[in-house]
């Protein structure tokens, strides 16, 4: 009996978008294979959190396999011990090596050069990619943050209202066509939300609640307990209005639980969200994982990394090779081909079009499957995030609750989105731990007297005030005993964090391809990146994060310590500095010039998107390839834009519509 | 008095946490245990000073017995002066950040900078971790480690003093 005989669906990737596929056909008594090439789900996370304990870089990465860090013995060109992607089976990209993007042995991820004549402020620079994910069983649900927020139908509508992107297929109504999967995914994930909060919300928008955003709208819990840190900017932002849009704080929907829900435990405040939660009080697919093989009717092979794709003569799909490993670093032990009625890739936006371009043996597919029209790994998009930090008046306790509880919903759309791009505020309770490496960092400074935290020397922020924070004490004063308590204290206890989730907008330019020189332990190729900022439009916006973020921490009465990088180097040259990885300039209408660095959200978005033609995308609005009918993709990789909320409920509501496109098909 | 007797002894002053939170009646982590030899072995390598930790902790000894007693506070001072050599120095600073933070600190100084330098640091173990001190100073937990319930976060923590031991 070959395995046709056995499955109708084979799904490749055991994350959320898989997850929730597989959950619904082995419901509807399809039988599925789902092929994970990383590590089974550990019965378990104590591995996982010993890990996450004892690393000294607490990246979202650090607790997953293969190491992230300390892998190898540290030496000057590889201060960090990253290992050399090119001796695992399943390597992926980690934050770590943003910094080291241009060294092939560290960066899993290879790149396209650097042309030449670039300047700070050319829209041609490019950068490393900032976001990561992962490879094992879970996938990077793992360690998202469990924001639950739709998009709005101006989401959808990016080219019709404002001229710039693309809509989704379909636009306003493809969100319509979606409330009732938004509905669903709330459920599957087990959402914590205030229904009268998104209401304000989403009446902002020209949502209107009778049935627009869901007759049956409410979520699964109560919403999570906001943080004193939320209180302080709900209290102190008044009337305020930026960009003729009003200004105000909304509690995040979480995909955490705010009372006991689906057997799993109340959130305990842990503030470890991401990189992991130690009592799984936050959803991951490992959850709907279970489910899906409590059917009965849902088998996982681990450790089975899918290599290439077949199809037959009329050009539909007719198998699915992989190759098994026994060790991580170790060699192949087996391969074989999976055969099944239909194929969903679910393996996110940098292995799902690695995959589809490497199959490229395909008499009429040379390009790769799904690729007729060269769309395969383009625009490629991230929430390209702006950090602004500072100390408030007032001890406001960070560093406890979940990493972020609330956010500012009332900017993620307006006409300004003709000019500058869009975004929406998240509110940090992590204190200064992502903006300045805390709690560490400001510690080293009161210890040895150092100001990397700008809290014990000389430092000036933009609006000049100096930042030293005793003014009656030297600069790179040495504390101890209780004057050290005290001043940490006082710190700490201070440290406030904003970071602004911008749109990115679709770039067929920013792709991923498959490098021509760097292989896994497999002999599997890695992916080549490309990566710009190219559009005024993006950088506008950071220039708009800039301004409000001083405006805010004015009305807060708090002491802004936001510190712009250095000038970007994007060459190196004999006995000079290292070339940077995310530093860009950006000149304003003033003639100002503005230094950023951007962060990733982790939000890897675009890479085979759906669209109105194959021309244009490489899936349809049904998430069914154009060029070959039994072949579905999931994930964020589907999104035509990357629009103004985080992505995982969209890519679970999407998953769950696509699951009913496949169980239609398939009669 | 034992060289574990100093080194808690000496952590207290230079931490300014009491001895309660150094050194509980009822222990069931011990970290002092890790770090004791730990700081010894590395002072003793990166100053090429065998003698260098025993010198520091007889000299914290000396200066908590002398008549009349010495305040904390001067006893802090004393070992951190100048008089004292900079191994010396830096060997009681190291301490400081290895209770704070549960890792082992590397100081690159960069005199004259804007920054002063930077510090590396590598982490001891996952007891070390969840031990810091640092959690304590900012009335949280170690992230990753919460032993409050539910919805603690919207109301303020309890006041230092209980978190440093000094009431």
């Amino acid at each position: 009996m070959s395995d046709s005989d056995v499955f109708d669906v084979v799904i490749v990737g055991a994350g959320i978008a898989g997850a929730i596929v597989a959950h619904e056909l082995g419901k509807a008594g399809k039988k599925v294979l789902i092929l994970e090439g990383g590590p089974k789900v550990p019965p378990d996370r104590s591995g996982y959190m010993e890990t996450f304990y004892k690393a000294n870089a607490k990246t979202p990465e650090s607790p997953y396999p293969p190491a992230t860090q300390a892998a190898v013995p540290a030496t000057a060109d590889n201060p960090l011990g990253l290992p050399d992607p090119a001796g695992e089976n399943t390597p992926r990209y980690t934050v770590l090596q943003v910094d080291a993007w241009r060294k092939k042995t560290q960066s899993y991820f290879d790149y396209t050069e650097q042309e030449a004549g670039l300047t700070g402020t050319s829209l041609n620079a490019k950068f490393a990619f900032a976001s990561s994910y992962e490879r094992v069983g879970g996938g990077t649900t793992w360690h998202w943050l469990g924001t639950c927020l739709r998009l709005f139908p101006e989401d959808f509508q990016l080219k019709t209202l404002y001229d710039q992107g693309v809509d989704w297929p379909g636009g306003a109504d493809f969100y319509y066509d979606l409330v009732p999967f938004y509905e669903k995914a709330n459920r599957v994930i087990g959402v914590s939300g205030d229904k009268p909060s998104l209401e304000r919300v989403y009446q902002q928008y020209n949502v209107e609640p009778s049935g627009e955003y869901g007759a049956e709208y409410d979520f699964a819990m109560p919403g999570i307990v906001p943080s004193l840190q939320d209180d302080l900017y709900s209290k102190s932002l008044g009337a305020m209005s930026y960009d003729g849009n009003p200004v105000y704080v909304t509690p995040t929907p979480q995909g955490r639980n705010s009372v006991p829900h689906q057997n799993r435990r109340q959130c305990a405040g842990n503030t470890n969200c991401i990189p992991i939660c130690p009592i799984q009080a936050k959803y991951d697919a490992t959850v709907t994982l279970a489910d899906a093989v409590q059917t009965g009717n849902v088998e996982i092979r681990y450790q089975h990394v899918a290599s290439n794709i077949q199809l037959a003569d009329d050009a539909s799909v007719c198998g699915i090779d992989y190759l098994v490993y026994d060790q991580p670093n170790g060699i192949a032990t087996g391969s074989g081909t999976v055969q099944a009625k239909a194929y969903v890739l679910a393996a996110h936006a940098i292995e799902t079009p690695k995959l589809l371009l490497m199959s490229n043996k395909n008499p009429g597919f040379e390009c790769g499957v799904a690729n007729k029209h060269d769309q395969v790994g383009r625009h490629l998009m991230d929430h390209i995030m702006y950090l602004g930090w500072g100390l408030a008046k007032d001890p406001m306790y960070p560093y406890r609750g979940p990493l972020s509880t609330s956010g500012i919903e009332s900017l993620r759309d307006g006409e300004f989105r003709r000019e500058r791009s869009a975004y929406r505020v998240e509110i940090g309770n992590e204190g200064w731990q992502w903006a300045a490496n805390d709690p560490a960092t400001t510690l080293a400074d009161f210890v040895f007297g150092q100001n990397n935290s700008q809290l014990n020397g000389n430092s000036v922020n933009e609006q000049g005030e100096p930042l030293r924070w005793d003014t009656n004490a030297p600069a790179f004063s040495k504390l101890f005993g209780a004057e050290l308590v005290q001043t940490l204290n006082q710190v700490y206890t201070r440290q406030m964090r904003l970071g602004y989730l911008i749109e990115q907008l679709p770039d067929p330019d920013n792709r991923v391809q498959l490098s021509s020189e760097l292989k896994d332990n497999l002999g599997l190729p890695r992916p080549l990146v490309t990566y710009r900022l190219g559009s005024d439009y993006e950088r506008k916006s950071f220039v708009s994060a800039k301004k409000l973020t001083t405006e805010l921490f004015n009305k807060l009465g708090a002491t802004e310590y936001t510190k712009a990088p250095a000038d970007p180097v994007f060459y190196k040259t004999e006995g000079g500095p290292d070339v940077t990885s995310t530093s860009f300039q950006y000149t304003d209408d003033d003639g100002t010039t503005h230094n950023f660095k951007f962060y990733g959200a982790g939000h890897i978005v675009g890479t085979y998107r759906m669209g109105t033609k194959p021309e244009n995308s490489v899936l349809n609005s049904r998430q069914q390839s154009w060029d070959h009918h039994n072949l579905y993709m999931v994930g964020s990789g589907v999104f035509p834009t990357i629009a103004t909320g985080n992505p995982t409920l969209t890519i679970a509501a999407l998953a769950l519509q696509a699951a009913e496109n496949i169980k239609q098909d398939l009669v | 008095m034992s060289s574990m007797d100093n080194f808690v002894g000496l952590s207290v002053v230079l931490t300014g946490f009491a001895k309660s939170v150094i050194n509980p009646t009822l222990d069931e982590v011990n970290i002092k245990a890790e770090y004791l030899p730990v700081w010894t072995e590395r002072v003793a390598s990166e100053s090429g000073d065998n003698q260098l930790p025993e010198k520091i902790l007889s000299n914290y000894q000396a200066l908590s017995e002398q008549e009349p007693a010495l305040t904390d506070q001067q006893i802090g001072e004393q070992m951190l002066s100048d008089s004292q050599s900079a191994a010396f120095v830096l060997a009681c600073r190291q301490l400081i950040f290895l209770w704070y933070m549960g890792a082992w600190p590397t100081v690159q100084e960069a005199p004259g900078t804007s920054t002063g330098g930077r510090t590396d640091f590598c982490t001891l173990s996952s007891k070390s971790y969840t031990s810091g001190l640092v959690w304590r100073v900012m009335q949280a937990h170690p992230m990753g480690d919460s032993n409050y319930s539910y919805g603690y976060w919207g109301e303020p923590p309890v006041a230092l003093d209980k978190y440093t031991g000094q009431q």
